[in-house]
């Protein structure tokens, strides 16, 4: 168990979270500047807070109240920091030991050995960190870390320093490794879908402050503000016009027309008629109705709406399409209303390069709240 | 020919390197580490040594060591005389020498990446452990920079040493006093190997330092 509440005060940024999570992987997620690093800091002991309690299963490392402040010697916590800060005087073998030295010499070179082992680190003990890959190096640093048995792991940025394409499969190999060692751990990260892949919990950091602290999927799903959506980076982040909202539907006022939403299930969201509204739309679930299939049926076809293709990308396997709609007044965002993505083969099949004016639906389901 | 000099200005200078760095590499840690109040201060006084002109450094250790000087004094009364021995020479030679070891020290502990500190600190390690095993294998060269430096300036150091020790033959008289002393005398010959004696020494050390800095931690 994770306790963390802290304030820290600095000329023009003050940091004042306060979060909650189990024994898992924990994510702090938000942009570079609001604290994440600062938070791992001060678990650590390597930054004094200035109020606050911090507690650790049931041990208490920092409590202002009372006065305790635990040395970083005494916190047992593996750090990994970004860029992974290797010895590079030492070898792999005395970079992974350098925490065991108290131990006794055979049950050191025991401990090493295993979590040399258990890294696929074999073969490379007697290099030094110069001598290895990106991907190596961050192993050796998580070595460095789990051999003394840490009561929490804290990783900052840990894929940041690493090219692009070994970025995702060591974003996969290192929730494995952290699975495996069964260690409670803390992933400081600017990465949406990084801070998704390797931690069950996310607390989503703004300019100091905690703006949502939310299960991954719940997170995912009903982002608590638009503020988080926006961190998020999700596309279609948009605003309107309560109309009228019930605990099962809310309907909203958007460019001259009434969308239709469903109400979130676990947090239903009242607000007054008349009241704005954020909401977000993702790309992927907007539907472009095919022209070949006769006249849409509305009961089929909730939120329909039509518009003209302003612009597109294309990422590959997938197309970004960009629309703007019918109706009359300034579109949504920018020049366009509404981003729409669509796999390629879809783009083949619809023929979009030639064809720019579209139908499009989306389902109420699709269309998520976001409370103020 | 006359080898006393030689073995006291090695004496001398072997054991000023041993207290500079002493009371120099500690300083040097506190600077590069540290901010606190008077830390500014700190570090000009470390670099007037360098600045002073010799006699004027001399002047003012006479003043204070001397046998009216209040720790020349205090000495006196516990019945020792320090002035013009070679203790006082080791104490110009200190004097003249120390700054090169604390600047050489501090901006190589500089170099040294916070965060491989803070690291050993999250891994147990206390700050002493942190010193031996990550910040000084990683600044040594610098230390050993400013060590040869400091020995090579304290074996040359003249004017400090002529006012606080004397030139007293057989004493104090160090090797550049020797080599003053036989050339005012026009005893070109001894002057000559004398001066030989020094250049050898220091060319030796600072070829030495140059291999060394080639070497990986």
């Amino acid at each position: 168990m994770v306790s963390v509440e802290i304030v820290k005060r600095y000329p023009g940024f003050t940091l004042d979270v306060s979060w909650r999570a189990e024994k898992s992987v924990v994510g702090l997620f938000g942009p570079s500047g609001a604290g994440k690093t600062l938070t791992l800091q001060c678990l650590a002991g390597l930054i004094r807070p200035d109020a606050g309690r911090i507690v650790v299963d049931d041990r208490v490392f920092f409590d202002a109240a009372a006065s305790i402040d635990l040395p970083p010697q005494q916190r047992r916590i593996g750090y990994v920091f970004q860029g992974y800060a290797l010895f590079p005087h030492l070898t792999v073998e005395e970079n992974v030991a350098f925490g065991l030295r108290d131990r006794p010499r055979a049950e050191r070179l025991r401990r090493s050995a295993e979590v040399i082992e258990r890294l696929g680190l074999g073969g490379l003990e007697l290099r030094y960190p110069r001598e290895l890959s990106g991907g190596q190096r961050q192993r050796v640093a998580l070595g460095r870390a789990l051999a003394i048995d840490p009561a929490l792991l804290l990783l900052d940025e840990p894929l940041s320093a690493l090219d692009v394409p070994l970025r995702r499969t060591l974003r996969d190999e290192l929730r494995e490794t952290l699975r495996g060692f069964e260690t409670a751990a803390v992933v400081v990260t600017h990465d949406f879908t990084e801070a998704y892949r390797l931690a069950d919990r996310i607390v989503v950091y703004e300019s100091g402050r905690v703006i949502q602290s939310a299960p991954r999927a719940e997170l995912l799903w009903q982002p608590a503000s638009e503020a988080v959506a926006r961190i998020m980076g999700l596309a279609n982040v948009l605003r309107g016009t309560v109309v009228k909202a019930t605990p099962e539907r809310i309907q909203i006022g958007w460019r001259g027309q009434t969308l239709e939403a469903v109400n979130s299930p676990t947090r239903s969201y009242l607000p007054p008629p008349d009241s704005p509204i954020a909401f977000f739309i993702r790309p992927e679930y907007v539907r472009l109705i095919r022209k070949d299939r006769g006249a849409p049926d509305p009961q089929h076809h909730m939120n329909l709406m039509s518009g003209r293709l302003v612009g597109e990308a294309d990422f590959g396997t997938v197309w970004t399409l960009r629309l703007r709609l019918d109706a009359p007044g300034a579109p949504a965002q920018g020049d366009f209303d509404l981003e729409v993505e669509v796999p390629h083969l879809v783009y083949e099949i619809l023929e979009i390069d030639r064809d720019r004016h579209w139908q499009l639906s989306i389902h109420r389901g699709s269309i998520h709240v976001l409370p103020a | 020919m006359d080898w006393f000099p030689v073995w006291l200005s090695l004496r001398v200078a072997l054991t000023a390197t041993a207290l500079t760095l002493l009371a120099g590499v500690p300083t040097a840690l506190l600077l590069a580490r540290k901010r606190f109040p008077g830390r500014n201060v700190l570090e000009a006084m470390v670099v007037l040594p360098l600045v002073l002109p010799p006699t004027v450094l001399g002047y003012y250790l006479l003043v204070v060591i001397g046998s009216r000087g209040p720790v020349g004094r205090a000495l006196a009364a516990i019945g020792v005389e320090f002035a013009f021995t070679w203790g006082a020479a080791v104490l110009a030679a200190c004097v003249g020498s120390i700054a090169l070891v604390i600047k050489s020290a501090q901006a190589g502990f500089e170099t040294v990446d916070r965060q491989l500190e803070q690291a050993a600190r999250t891994l147990g390690r206390s700050e002493w452990s942190v010193f031996w095993s990550v910040t000084l294998p990683l600044a040594w060269r610098s230390v050993l920079a400013g060590a040869v430096l400091a020995f090579c300036r304290a074996l040359g150091e003249f004017g400090i040493t002529l006012m606080v020790a004397g030139n007293i033959p057989g004493r104090t008289q160090t090797l550049p006093l020797a080599i003053y002393d036989r050339v005012q005398a026009a005893q070109m010959g001894e002057a000559n190997a004398l001066a030989l004696i020094a250049v050898a020494v220091v060319v030796v050390l600072l070829f030495g330092l140059s291999r060394l800095a080639r070497l990986r931690y």
